[in-house]
């Protein structure tokens, strides 16, 4: 902008108060000497008319309707579930809704929110993992299951003869630990000296129990790559499940991970 | 605008993991958000992604929100502007190249102007006519150079007021109202142009 005198006053003032002048803030003497300028800066005069021009355009453009789904979207990125309550509410905004559908909202939503949270799938996870050992072990095989019958005799015979190969593989078990204990115990009698030998030999797993010295790094090094889901855990509804295993360490968890990302 | 305690209480709550809390804020703000991503990014997805990515990063960051430096309504504001910087500078090319005579998004998609059949009835005429000039005032709105496009957009669209643009764009008040002028200025020059073409 061309830096002029004009009826005493500068190019660069009347462009601080331009603005002033067309919010209606500017009065007296000083409205006086914006006007006197603009009618004779040849500058100036067309900035007032273009920018006077300019914010009725702008104030002619009305505010836009957001898409609909957008706050479910929202909510879904950052809590990382579709809450519940705003999909009934955007059901009950449709014309019929029949009260098996509702309840299944209702009731059927949490849970499935909460089966799809990490934690929960690893927890079950590991449950199966658990199971097929189990039955592994007890010598069930999951090809055994194709041609197991589902008539009530047959699931009968089929429980006791697994109960049976539980029992068996139990007694073996208890066996292999008394020859164990045995042979131990003869040591022991065998060789008395040694002070603290013994008694450290359970020490090993106590010492890898409290070695955590790399653990912490882990845990922490975990959390931080689950920034998300922790905070997802950290603002999810206060389902029936969520009240039982997460209320009490949520807090801790989010805090943490908000100092360590700002 | 907003009442101090009323926010500051609901960031607290929100941050000791009320999800009620954080549904409140996503309410009362994803309007506003999404207006500017849309005006400044000039498309209605690009919008809604970007409006998403705010409330992505202001989840994240809540904590670090203090009330005595300032008005949540700032603060969001801030956040917003940043990644629409972000968002600008990966998209430059395209953005530059953009014409004006391009019909601008989903919610103004009538034809341009230059093509217009003056053939409606006199009410559906202005209709249609006030539907188009929207149009062509948003598409010449993202013509303007971002620096002058968010200023004008926070002033005459949003009603923020010199100062807290200020501290949104971290630049003087002064800097904020030449901006302004400018702003406005050059959208009345781009429109004028456009008008002479058509009449
Ligand atoms: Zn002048």
């Amino acid at each position: 902008m061309p830096d002029h005198t004009s009826n005493g006053m500068q190019c660069n003032e009347f462009d601080v108060l331009l603005t002033d002048a067309l919010d209606g803030v500017l009065s007296g003497t000083g409205l006086d000497r914006f006007q006197a300028h603009a009618r004779s800066c040849a500058t100036c005069g067309p900035l007032l008319a273009e920018a006077e021009a300019g914010r009725s355009w702008l104030k002619g453009l009305s505010e836009v309707e957001p898409p609909v789904n957008l706050v479910m979207n929202i909510l879904a990125s950052t809590s990382g579930i579709d809450t519940q309550r705003l999909r009934v509410t955007t059901r009950s905004a449709q014309p019929h809704i029949s009260w098996w559908e509702r309840t299944q909202a209702s009731l059927l939503e949490p849970i499935w929110a909460t089966v799809r949270q990490p934690r929960f799938a690893m927890s079950f996870g590991m449950a199966f993992f658990a199971l097929s050992v189990v039955l592994t072990v007890a010598g069930v095989r999951p090809a055994d299951l194709r041609q197991v019958s589902l008539r009530p005799s047959a699931i009968r015979h089929a429980y006791y003869s697994t109960q049976a190969h539980v029992v068996h593989y139990y007694e073996n078990v208890r066996i292999v630990y008394e020859v164990e204990s045995r042979v131990r115990e003869l040591k022991r009698n065998v060789a008395p000296a040694e002070p603290g030998r013994r008694e450290s030999r359970p020490a090993p797993k106590k010492d890898d129990k409290n070695d955590t010295t790399q653990q912490p790094e882990q845990k922490q090094e975990r959390n931080y790559s689950q920034t998300n889901s922790n905070l997802i855990l950290a603002s999810a509804h206060r389902g029936p499940f969520l009240n039982g295993f997460n209320a009490c360490d949520l807090p801790v968890v989010s805090v943490s991970t908000y100092r360590r990302l700002v | 605008m907003e009442d101090v305690q009323v926010v500051a209480m609901l960031v607290r709550r929100c941050i000791a993991g009320d999800s009620a809390a954080w549904e409140e804020i996503v309410q009362t703000y994803h309007r506003r958000i999404y207006n500017i991503c849309y005006r400044f990014a000039g498309s209605g997805d690009d919008a809604q992604d970007l409006t998403q990515e705010v409330f992505i990063k202001m989840y994240r960051t809540l904590s670090s929100y203090d009330h005595t430096k300032g008005a949540f309504v700032t603060w969001v504001t801030t956040i917003t502007r940043n990644l629409l910087v972000d968002h600008f500078r990966k998209t430059k090319q395209d953005r530059m190249t953009d014409s004006m005579d391009t019909p601008a998004s989903e919610h103004e998609d009538a034809q341009p102007l230059s093509e217009q059949i003056p053939d409606h009835s006199a009410a559906a005429d202005a209709r249609v006519r006030s539907r188009e000039v929207s149009e062509t005032v948003h598409a010449a709105l993202a013509r303007l150079s971002p620096e002058l496009r968010e200023a004008v957009i926070l002033r005459d669209l949003q009603d923020m007021d010199y100062r807290e643009i200020a501290a949104v764009l971290k630049v003087p008040e002064g800097t904020v109202k030449s901006r302004i002028n400018r702003g406005r200025a050059e959208l009345a020059r781009l429109l004028q142009r456009t008008y002479r073409q058509v009449m």
